[in-house]
C-alpha cells in the first residue's frame, strides 16, 4: 500500500519513512523505555538497600509481629504475614458491608433528587452538594470524634432493650446461633430453594404464554419463606437469638465491631453514596424522555415506570462509573490510619514502624489493593456484560 | 496507535520526573521550619559533615507532638529537649545554633527518612534497641535521656497496677517500642490495644474514655499529663502508675556508614555532659579565664606548652571551640534538662538516673583529651 506508482516504476519510500517500520520501531522503543525505567528504578533501590546493609528479601514475613491487633485475639507471636492477612480481612469486612450499603443509600438519594416532591428533592440535593465536597478524611475524623467518641465510655456502656451493648469502644448487637437440628432446617431450606427456582421457571413460561405478569421473584421468595417456616417448626427452634451479655468489661455473645470500624464504615458510606447518587441521577436523566412518556402512555404507575422502564436502562449507564466509586471506597478505607482501625494500611505501617523493611511492605500493600480493585472490577464487569443490550 | 504510545511515553517520563522532584516533600508531614525544601542526600563521596557544611543548615528529624521533648507551638516554633540537641549540633558544626531545619516525623516515617538521607540526624525520642541498630541501617549514639515505659490512667479509675487492667483497653502509638513492650507486659492477660498514628487523636480517644490506659515512655506521659486540658480535668485527673516496665534509652540516631558524622554528633552530646561536670554553663563559659588545662582543652582555649601556645584539636572535624559554642548558645546538660523537662517546667521531671555519674546517675563522658 505504501508503494507509490511513478512513471519510472514502483518506488518504495526509504525505510525510515515507511509507516510499517515506524510503527514497529516505536512500539519496541516504548516497551524498552518502560521496562528500562522500571529496571533502573528497581535496580537502584536494590543497590541502595544492599549498600546500606538493609534486607532485600521477604524473609521478614515469617518473623513474629510482637504486637496484638484489637478485637481479633491476635497472638503477638504470630508472623508478620498473619498480621497482614488480619489487616486484609478487616479491609474486606469494610468493603463487603460498605459496598451494598452505599449502593442502596446512593440509589435512594439519586432517585430522591429527581422527586417531584420539592422538600425531598432539595434535601437530597443539599446532602449531595455538601458531602461530595468534603474530603473523606474530614468526614471520618468528624464521625469518629463527634459521634462515636460521644457514645458512653466502655466502663459504663448503654444497653438499650438489653439487645445491644453500645460504647465508644465497641458496638455489639444480638446474633443468631444455631443449635442441634439446624442441619435439618438447612436441608429443608435447600429444598425450598429448588422449589422456588422451579416455580420461577413455571411462572416465566406462564408469563410468556399468556402475557400476564410473572411475579417470579415475589412468588419464589414466598415459596422459600413457606419452606423455612415449616422447616423451623419441624426442626424445633434450631436457631436462637443470642443477646450480648455484659460482665464487667467483658462482652460475651452477640455480634458487633469496634467503634472505629463503625466510624469508618458510616463515614465512607455517607461520602461515597453522595457520588453514587449523582451517577444514579445522571443515568436516569440519560434515559430518553420517550421511554418515560411511553410508560405513561401505558398507564404504568410511578413505581412501575421506575422499576420496569427507567431503572433497568439507567443501570446500564450507571454501572461503569459506579465501579470507580466502589474502587474509591476500598482505597479510602486506608484513611482508617487516622482513627486507628487495624486494616491493611495500618498494619503495614505498624510493621514498618516496628523495624520491618518498608520497600517490601509497601510493595505488598500495593499488591493487596490491586487485588481488591481488580476483583471488584472483574465482578462488576461480569454483571455489566450480562446487562448490556445485545445487538440483534 | 503511535500517537497514543507517544502520549503514554511522555506521561511516563513526566511521572518519573515528578516522582524525583517530590520525593523530599512527600514523606514529611509538616513543612520544615525553613522556607526552602532541601534534601540531605549524602554526597557521593566524602563525609556527610562536609555536605552539611556546604549546605549551611543541619536537617534534623524531630517530634512535634510531645511537649518537653519535641513540640511545635501555634506559631510553628519547635521547642523541647530533643530540639535543643538539634540546635547543639548546629552550634557545633556552624557556630550558630539557629542553622537547623526541623522536620517533623511520625514514628513510622523516622527510619525511612534517615535511610533515604532526607535528614542528617534523628533526635526524636527514639529508643535504642538491638534490632533497630542492626536492621534499620541506623547507628544509635550516646543516650541523652534514660527513660522507661509507664502506664497513665484516670485518677478516678481505681487502677493501681497493670494487673488491674485485665480486659481493659490501652491506647498506644503504632510503630513504637512501647507497642511491643505492651504486648510483652500483658502477656496472656487479655486486653484491647488501640493503636493510633499520632498523639492528638490518641488523646481524643483517651479523653472520651475509649481507652482506660495510655502507655508510652514515662517522660512523654509526664509531658502529655502536664498539657492535659483543664476542660478534661487537667493534670490532676491523671495518674502515672509507679511500675516502669521497660528500659527506653533515648538518643540521637544517624545513618550507618559515616563514622565521622557519628562521632561529631556523639561528642556534641558528650560535651553537654562534660560541661556540667566542669561546672560550665551558658552564663560562665565565654568568661572562663581559669588555667585548668582540662577545661582549656575542652573549650578550645590556647594552652601554654614548652613549644609555645597551642590549641587542642581532637580531630573530630569540628572547630576547636565547638564546645564553647554549644554551651554558650544552647547550654550544658543540666540547663537543657531544666529548661525543657525539669522540676520548674510543667513536666516537673527530676533528674533521677539522668544525673551525672558523680551524683549517682548514668551520665558519664569519656575524657576529652
Amino acid at each position: 500500500m505504501t508503494a507509490i506508482d511513478t512513471p519510472g516504476g514502483t518506488v518504495r519510500p526509504p525505510f525510515w519513512r515507511d509507516i510499517r517500520v515506524i510503527r514497529v520501531v516505536l512500539q519496541v522503543l516504548a516497551v524498552v523505555v518502560v521496562f528500562g525505567a522500571l529496571w533502573l528504578l528497581g535496580n537502584n533501590l536494590r543497590n541502595e538497600l544492599i549498600r546500606k546493609n538493609l534486607p532485600t528479601n521477604f524473609d521478614f514475613l515469617d518473623r513474629p509481629t510482637g504486637v496484638t491487633i484489637s478485637d481479633s485475639g491476635f497472638d503477638p507471636g504470630s508472623p508478620v504475614s498473619a498480621a497482614l492477612l488480619a489487616g486484609i480481612k478487616n479491609t474486606f469486612l469494610l468493603a463487603i458491608v460498605g459496598i451494598p450499603l452505599l449502593t442502596i443509600l446512593g440509589t435512594l438519594i439519586g432517585v430522591a433528587r429527581l422527586s417531584t416532591n420539592w422538600l425531598v428533592a432539595k434535601a437530597a440535593g443539599v446532602y449531595v452538594e455538601t458531602i461530595r465536597n468534603i474530603p473523606p478524611l474530614l468526614i471520618i475524623i468528624f464521625v469518629f470524634n463527634a459521634v462515636i467518641l460521644q457514645l458512653p465510655a466502655p466502663n459504663d456502656p448503654a444497653t438499650p432493650f438489653d439487645w445491644f451493648v453500645i460504647s465508644n469502644l465497641k458496638i455489639v448487637g444480638p446474633s443468631l446461633i444455631t443449635e442441634s437440628g439446624a442441619g435439618l432446617l438447612w436441608i429443608i431450606m435447600l429444598l425450598g430453594l429448588i422449589a422456588a427456582v422451579a416455580v420461577g421457571i413455571w411462572r416465566t413460561r406462564y408469563s410468556e404464554r399468556t402475557g400476564h405478569p410473572h411475579h417470579r421473584i415475589l412468588i419464589g421468595f414466598g415459596v422459600v419463606v413457606v419452606f423455612a417456616v415449616i422447616g423451623y417448626l419441624i426442626a424445633g427452634n434450631p436457631i436462637q437469638v443470642a443477646l450480648p451479655r455484659l460482665d464487667g468489661r467483658i462482652i460475651t455473645g452477640g455480634f458487633g465491631g469496634l467503634g472505629s470500624y463503625f466510624s469508618l464504615l458510616a463515614a465512607l458510606v455517607i461520602y461515597t453514596a453522595s457520588h453514587v447518587a449523582e451517577i444514579v441521577r445522571g443515568s436516569i436523566l440519560a434515559v430518553p424522555k420517550g421511554q418515560t412518556e411511553a410508560a405513561n402512555a401505558l398507564a404504568l404507575s410511578g413505581f412501575q415506570r421506575l422499576r420496569f422502564v427507567t431503572l433497568p436502562q439507567a443501570l446500564r449507564i450507571a454501572i461503569p462509573p459506579i465501579i470507580n466509586q466502589y474502587l474509591n471506597f476500598v482505597k479510602n478505607t486506608s484513611l482508617a490510619i487516622a482513627i486507628g482501625f487495624a486494616e491493611i494500611t495500618l498494619i503495614t505501617f505498624q510493621a514498618i514502624g516496628n523495624g520491618y523493611p518498608a520497600p517490601q511492605l509497601i510493595v505488598l500493600l500495593m499488591a493487596a489493593y490491586l487485588v481488591f480493585s481488580l476483583t471488584i472490577s472483574v465482578m462488576v464487569n461480569i454483571l455489566n456484560r450480562r446487562l448490556q443490550l445485545v445487538g440483534r | 496507535m503511535t500517537k497514543r504510545l507517544f502520549t503514554l511515553l511522555i506521561a511516563l517520563v513526566l511521572a518519573l520526573a515528578a516522582c524525583n522532584g517530590d520525593s523530599s516533600s512527600d514523606t514529611t508531614t509538616t513543612a520544615a521550619a525553613g522556607g526552602s525544601e532541601t534534601t540531605a542526600a549524602p554526597a557521593a563521596s566524602g563525609s556527610l559533615l562536609q555536605t552539611i557544611q556546604d549546605r549551611g543548615t543541619l536537617i534534623c528529624g524531630v517530634n512535634d507532638a510531645v511537649p518537653g521533648f519535641g513540640y511545635t507551638d501555634a506559631e510553628g516554633n519547635f521547642s523541647g529537649f530533643d530540639v535543643d540537641y538539634c540546635r547543639a549540633v548546629a552550634a557545633a558544626v556552624f557556630g550558630d545554633a539557629t542553622k537547623v531545619e526541623f522536620k517533623a516525623l511520625t514514628a513510622q516515617q523516622r527510619f525511612t527518612a534517615l535511610q533515604s538521607g532526607e535528614i542528617d540526624v534523628l533526635i526524636r525520642n527514639t529508643t535504642w534497641t538491638a534490632s533497630r541498630d542492626g536492621g534499620e541501617g541506623a547507628t544509635f549514639l550516646h543516650t541523652t535521656f534514660y527513660d522507661g515505659q509507664g502506664m497513665m490512667v484516670r485518677a478516678d479509675s481505681g487502677i493501681a497496677t497493670i494487673e488491674d487492667m485485665a480486659n481493659l483497653s490501652v491506647c498506644v502509638l503504632s510503630g513504637t517500642t512501647t507497642e511491643l513492650n505492651l504486648a510483652t507486659r500483658f502477656g496472656s492477660t487479655p486486653y484491647t490495644p488501640l493503636t493510633f498514628a499520632d498523639n492528638d487523636q490518641l488523646q481524643a480517644a483517651f479523653v472520651a474514655g475509649q481507652c482506660d490506659g495510655w502507655t508510652s515512655d514515662k517522660s512523654q506521659l509526664a509531658g502529655v499529663r502536664s498539657n492535659f486540658p483543664e476542660a478534661d480535668g487537667g493534670p490532676s485527673a491523671l495518674v502515672i502508675l509507679d511500675e516502669t516496665f521497660s528500659k527506653e534509652p533515648l538518643g540521637p540516631v544517624v545513618a550507618d556508614g559515616d563514622t565521622q558524622w557519628a562521632q561529631v554528633v556523639d561528642w556534641v552530646v558528650l560535651a553537654t555532659i562534660q560541661a556540667e561536670e566542669f561546672g560550665l554553663d551558658s552564663t560562665n563559659v565565654t568568661a572562663y579565664t581559669g588555667d585548668d588545662a582540662g577545661v582549656r582543652r575542652f573549650l578550645g582555649l590556647p594552652i601554654q606548652t614548652d613549644s609555645g601556645e597551642t590549641v587542642f584539636d581532637p580531630g573530630l572535624g569540628l572547630p576547636t571551640d565547638f564546645a564553647t559554642q554549644v554551651i554558650s548558645q544552647v547550654g550544658n546538660y543540666a540547663e537543657i534538662f531544666d529548661r525543657n523537662v525539669g522540676p520548674d517546667t510543667a513536666l516537673g521531671l527530676t533528674r533521677g538516673v539522668n544525673a551525672l555519674w558523680t551524683d549517682g546517675g548514668l551520665l558519664y563522658a569519656p575524657p576529652y583529651r
